[in-house]
């Protein structure tokens, strides 16, 4: 969790990502942090994420985020 | 056209138009009607006949290409189904290491059967709607090299909506490919959810995910339902014949006869003509989503008070708004998202820093959006010219964002407040009227011809009452027009702030009610442009 704290921080700083739970519905991220985010969280995390995966609940607080990776890694 | 010709030949377009007197006046109530006495469980059969019969009487023998596509994208869902099962037993009995490759392979095969359908699908749209532009267009090019081989320019006979139902196939077998529906078994099921009739003509684009289950689990009609659905189509029409058919002579004679005009008259028009596009498209949105509503099902909006964005980027997300989401999964994800742009974000970030890194794929994906948006409304060169102008905005929008927000610290200019606000939304809509200059002109070069003459001889010299005359509008016809659109206006502010006017409405006393109703149904009857002198516009978006 702190890798990925860390990542979204030198993305988009100066956002509270540790509480924030409108990350996508408050405007934080927009379209091109998210392709930013998603070549970092690849990168880092040894995982795909597929198109599919860019939706709102998954993207919308550190917490969700964070769900998907482990989901992606566990299922290889 | 009769009614006992249309039901022999079918292709009639007296009935394109869910405005039209064939349509609202006898196919819609009677399709009520019977569908109201229609047993409860036969009433998705019914639905479907219907279709397939408005289909009929308007495309004719061509309902074949809705049928063949529906039957295409339903024997694809069942191929992507079987290997999905399959892939699912081959790697519960496999050991873990194995898992991924074996994954690998089966992925390998999906995309093999996603890429068959995709092409055939795209194909049969591109070979009908876009081969004469191609091959003119090579012939073009090959007279100017001296090449002495000239093409045969093939014509076909088109189905409406065919690119509507098209981008529905393809949307439905990208979500079973990627796992967020399961392939329907039931052939009828997925045929209503391609041919609902309220929708064929010009949309909005469903996802299966959103409307198929609901359509095939309609219920009897209830009275709330109809009294909705019915408000709403009520409005549709108030758009589309209050305003959007008294433009019409002015937005037919100026564009057709451009050059006659001075710039000032030019921008007019094309003013007039962005409100005709907004009234007309939206108005028939009214009308769809109302109809579907009397059925108890409800389609995704369209358009959600485009004219209140802010920027050109967010304008999109209120206009065509199934369109835009449809480009936007199926089209800029995809490609953002590729292993060759993921490679280039991740350097290109480390190198020019958070901003501009992404950009690049962005770009590439944004160019491949606006490229398909500006083809996908039509094969013309001003079509394109459309689609790369809101690329080249939008992209300028991404690009000088750093460079805005360094200003307005300058200058201590606080982008929230409202007139720095109301500034945004003017710009936006002055972006938006430039770029439906060139959508409706006739041509990309009458189109820039036009555009030439606003900033170079922006005159209302010729501009009095013969001229309007001329053009078959007067005062009495703005100053209608100029009510209609301030109602507009006033419904979509309510609706900005989240206020439900209709719900709001049905909780008045009675009496209001239908004081309200008769107020209002007189109003489209007194003011609106039909009859004699006035040309109803044609569907704009059923060409598409």
């Amino acid at each position: 969790m702190e890798r990925l704290l860390a990542i979204l921080e030198d993305i988009q700083p100066g956002v509270n990502y540790a509480e924030c739970e409108t990350l996508i519905d408050g405007h934080y991220l927009d379209s091109l942090s998210i392709i930013s985010l998603v070549a970092e969280l690849e990168e880092e995390f040894d995982i795909t994420i597929p198109a599919v995966e860019i939706v709102p609940e998954n993207f919308n607080s550190a917490k969700a985020l964070w769900n998907m990776i482990q989901r992606l890694q566990e299922e290889g | 056209m009769s009614l006992s010709s249309l039901l022999l030949a079918g292709r009639g377009t007296d009935m394109t138009s869910y405005f039209s007197l064939l349509y609202l006046g006898a196919f819609l109530p009677l399709c009520l009607l019977i569908y109201s006495i229609f047993p409860r469980r036969g009433k998705k059969y019914f639905l479907l006949a219907a279709s397939y019969t408005f289909f009929w009487l308007i495309s004719g023998k061509l309902v074949v290409y809705l049928a063949l596509s529906t039957l295409s994208i339903h024997y694809f869902g069942i191929w992507l189904d079987r290997i999905q099962k399959e892939r699912d037993i081959a790697v519960k009995a496999a050991e873990k290491e194995n898992r991924k490759e074996l994954k690998r392979t089966y992925q390998k095969q999906q995309r093999l059967v996603l890429l068959f359908a995709a092409i055939l699908h795209i194909g049969v749209l591109l070979t009908l709607k876009y081969s004469p532009f191609f091959t003119t267009n090579i012939n073009t090019l090959l007279a100017h090299l001296h090449i002495p081989i000239h093409l045969a320019v093939p014509r076909f006979l088109m189905p409406i909506g065919i690119s509507f139902f098209t981008l529905q196939a393809v949307s439905y077998i990208f979500d079973v490919y990627r796992g967020t529906i399961r392939a329907d078994s039931n052939l009828f099921r997925l045929a209503l959810f391609m041919g609902f009739f309220p929708q064929i003509v010009e949309g909005p684009i469903c996802r299966y995910g959103e409307t198929a289950e609901a359509l095939w689990n309609v219920k009897t009609i209830q009275f709330t339902n109809l009294k909705l659905g019915l408000q709403r189509i009520l409005y549709g029409l108030m758009k589309k014949i209050v305003v959007a058919d008294r433009l019409n002579p002015f937005i037919q004679e100026v564009f057709s006869n451009y050059a006659k005009y001075e710039g000032g008259i030019l921008a007019i028009a094309a003013v007039f003509y962005t409100i005709q596009l907004y009234m007309d498209f939206s108005g028939t949105m009214d009308a769809v989503i109302g109809t579907a509503e009397i059925f108890g099902v409800k389609l995704p909006e369209n358009f959600r008070q485009p004219f209140f964005s802010r920027s050109i980027s967010e304008f999109w997300k209120r206009w065509h708004i199934t369109l835009g989401a449809w480009f936007k999964d199926y089209i800029f994800y995809p490609v953002t998202m590729s292993k060759p742009m993921k490679t280039m974000t991740s350097a290109a970030r480390k190198k020019i820093g958070n901003h501009f890194g992404p950009l690049l794929a962005g770009a590439v994906a944004l160019f491949c959006v606006w490229i398909c948006n500006g083809l996908w409304h039509g094969s013309a060169w001003s079509y394109i010219f459309f689609g790369m102008y809101h690329f080249v905005l939008i992209l300028s929008g991404n690009i000088l964002d750093p460079a805005a927000k360094w200003i307005h610290k300058k200058l201590h200019i606080q982008p929230e407040r409202p007139l720095y606000r109301f500034f945004q939304m003017v710009r936006t809509t002055l972006l938006v009227i430039i770029g439906e200059l060139f959508f409706r002109a006739e041509g990309l070069r009458a189109g820039l011809s036009m555009f030439q003459k606003i900033l170079t001889d922006f005159r209302f010299t010729t501009l009095n009452g013969d001229l309007l005359s001329k053009l078959r509008m007067d005062q009495f016809d703005l100053f209608i027009v100029g009510i209609t659109l301030l109602l507009v206006l006033t419904v979509s502010i309510l609706k900005e702030q989240g206020i439900r006017i209709r719900e709001g409405l049905s909780k008045k006393n009675t009496a209001f009610r239908w004081a309200v109703l008769y107020a209002w149904i007189l109003f489209i009857v007194i003011f609106g442009a039909y009859g004699p002198g006035y040309i109803p516009v044609d569907p704009i978006y059923a060409n598409f």
